[in-house]
């Protein structure tokens, strides 16, 4: 019975952590109606700025989350506003592919400075946790990172529900050419969102590197994660894409308990293709979302 | 009462010109494949082995590239999980030459067949989906795919990946050697391109095109949308597996990792959407270019390619939007070759 408790627990703190790493996915997917393939990048620049910044001046990546972000939010900006807006309105294939161009460029320059080396960040509570009664522990870096992403996820839902920027955004995702004629300067729009997304894949990238291993290897998988809580939690809801990491941590940490090998990435597959056909929107999005094929 | 006799009639239709019959251009796409055919045959006197082996991984992907555009190109349905085709008929292929000693010849299609019908079943609700979420799905059947084949130890090998007998008493089919598989793989890429250029050219081409431009319309036209699509993925697919059964053939030893890898799908995407989509010509140029580019890459600069190869392809990308052969048959048309202009067209 502890032993379904424990799993439970890893199941949501992992999952809320996925929830973070999806949710500047999903909202550069249904702002812009753009996947961003190099998202898992950007991840990883974060993890890898918060460990230059813990092995040169000793920061804890926790703290590290916050220049990272900054960092990330300007390179953001700079892509969205001066190379994704060319192709914007282009077919996906176009989006998809030079947002696969943009990963394999940035996978391949951290392979290049930093070496395909996998890497962590110490911590001087990695090894301690919280013992509840019958003998279930919750891990204490876990525990701040999973605190954390919820945090970032509601200051999100915040900045984009109650500040005019936000509202700014929300619109020119319903209706592009709507917002333009309320004055809403699109293509600064567009760059605001890519970079906030960016800047969220970079504090996801700290507390990444805070709890486990990483290289740049792992991009693919980073995006893959994105795409599927993405997906399972909707689009078109900011919430969604932490209910989808949820989903996913807890499928991927029972299934590690009661299936062997690596079956259990087949069943999060095979989740998300039935969530696919039977209920395209997601579990809390809107159909608006599913329903529309180009911006 | 004068109104109604004058209803009109269908002998009251203005006729309509006979299209003017041109046995020139009905004549060139022949000679051109064979051109093309005799060509492939003839450049391999000149090769070394080397030199063969590159080719005849640029005849695979041709014919990859040409398999996908048939969904990805004419229907405009982006399939991110074609490489879970390609892995299917290798590894269909490997266990049936491996477990029931079948040969070759009859493991081959045996795959192809295999792969298609089982595109036909997933991509019946599948194709429901549309724009990138029909791309996620089946970037999860190909994933999901991969870890069915690592777990299914027995058949497949596992991780540890599975060899098919080549030589000796135990091989079903000997191993046909560089310049064997060279000659297999053109001729796949050769069918595989006449086969498109044949869909293209018929009424189920003009039922996929429909398709891409609006799906709604096509229904309305009295286009059977569901099956036209679903035959497509699944001809598609089953082009894919024999290439992939080729593919494990030659390879001898095939690993989930690599006959499973999501790079293979952005490849074929790559050169389908730089050479142009929905065109017979555009696959085969935009393989035969990103292949030697990706090789000259790998050559120049050995630890880098891979990044030189990103950047490649984001300004390929801005500079190229609607392909190669879309941009040189406009450029034709409208006398002006400014690449400027590309750039205009999706920009925000």
């Amino acid at each position: 019975m502890s032993q379904v408790i424990q799993s439970t627990l890893y199941g949501l703190l992992k999952g809320c952590l996925y929830g973070l790493v999806a949710v500047g996915f999903s909202l550069v997917w249904g702002v812009m109606n753009v996947v961003n393939l190099a998202h898992g990048a950007f991840v990883l620049g974060g993890a890898y700025l918060a460990w230059e910044l813990n092995s040169a001046l000793g920061i804890d990546p926790f703290l590290g989350m916050v220049p990272a972000a900054v960092v990330l939010f300007a390179l953001g900006y700079v892509i969205q506003r001066w190379i994704v807006n060319l192709v914007v309105n282009a077919p996906i294939f176009i989006t998809l592919l030079l947002t696969f161009g943009l990963q394999l460029l940035a996978v391949n320059a951290l392979i290049l400075v930093f070496t395909a080396n996998y890497r962590s960040i110490p911590t001087s509570y990695a090894g301690e946790s919280i013992t509840l009664p019958g003998d279930v522990r919750i891990p204490l870096g876990r525990l701040i990172a999973a605190a954390l992403a919820v945090a970032l996820t509601i200051g999100l839902v915040y900045l984009t529900r109650r500040t005019r920027t936000g509202l700014a955004i929300l619109a020119t995702g319903m209706d592009r050419g709507a917002a333009r004629l309320m004055g809403i300067r699109a293509a600064h729009v567009y760059a605001l969102t890519f970079g906030l997304a960016a800047a969220l894949a970079g504090a996801a990238g700290a507390a990444v590197g805070a709890i486990g291993t990483f290289s740049p290897a792992d991009a693919g998988r980073l995006t893959l994660f994105s795409f599927v809580a993405a997906v399972l939690g909707g689009l078109g809801n900011m919430y969604g894409a932490l209910l989808g990491g949820l989903v996913l941590g807890l499928v991927e940490s029972w299934g590690g308990q009661f299936l062997g090998g690596t079956l259990v990435n087949a069943v999060m597959f095979a989740v998300l293709v039935i969530v696919l056909a039977v209920r395209p929107q997601g579990i809390a999005g809107k159909a608006f979302y599913a329903s529309r094929v180009e911006v | 009462m004068t109104q109604l006799d004058t209803a009109p009639t269908r002998a009251a239709r203005p006729a309509v010109p006979a299209a003017p019959t041109r046995p020139f251009r009905m004549v060139l796409p022949w000679l051109g494949a064979v051109v093309a055919l005799v060509g492939a045959f003839g450049l391999q006197t000149q090769l070394y082995t080397g030199q063969e082996r590159t080719a005849t991984t640029i005849a695979m992907f041709v014919a990859l590239a040409a398999a996908w555009n048939l969904i990805g190109g004419y229907t405009g349905y982006a399939c991110f999980g074609q490489v879970g085709f390609f892995g299917l008929g290798g590894y269909t292929t490997a266990a049936l030459m491996t477990h029931a000693h079948m040969s070759f010849w009859l493991a081959m299609p045996a795959a192809a067949l295999l792969t298609g019908v089982f595109a036909a079943v997933v991509g019946a609700p599948l194709l429901r989906l549309k724009g990138h979420y029909f791309a996620v799905a089946t970037l999860g059947v190909a994933e999901g795919l991969r870890e069915v084949v690592i777990n299914a130890g027995p058949l497949t090998g596992g991780g540890a990946g599975i060899t098919i007998p080549t030589v000796g008493t135990d091989a079903a089919t000997p191993w046909l050697g560089n310049d064997g598989f060279y000659v297999l793989f053109v001729l796949i890429a050769f069918g595989t391109v006449m086969l498109a250029a044949l869909i293209a050219r018929s009424r189920a081409g003009y039922a996929l095109r429909a398709i891409h431009q609006d799906e709604d319309a096509a229904a309305s036209m009295g286009v059977n949308t569901t099956v036209a699509k679903t035959a497509t993925f699944a001809v598609s697919a089953a082009l894919t597996g024999a290439v992939g059964a080729a593919y494990a053939f030659q390879q001898v030893t095939i690993f989930p990792e690599r006959l499973f890898d999501v790079d293979v799908t952005v490849l074929m995407v790559v050169m389908v959407v730089l050479g142009g989509a929905g065109t017979v010509l555009g696959p085969v140029l935009g393989a035969i270019a990103v292949a030697f580019v990706s090789e000259w890459l790998r050559q120049h600069f050995t630890n880098a390619h891979s990044f030189v190869l990103g950047a490649v392809i984001i300004v390929a990308v801005v500079l190229l939007p609607q392909g190669f052969t879309a941009y040189v048959r406009d450029a034709v048309k409208e006398r002006r070759l400014s690449l400027l202009d590309n750039v205009r067209r999706y920009r925000l």
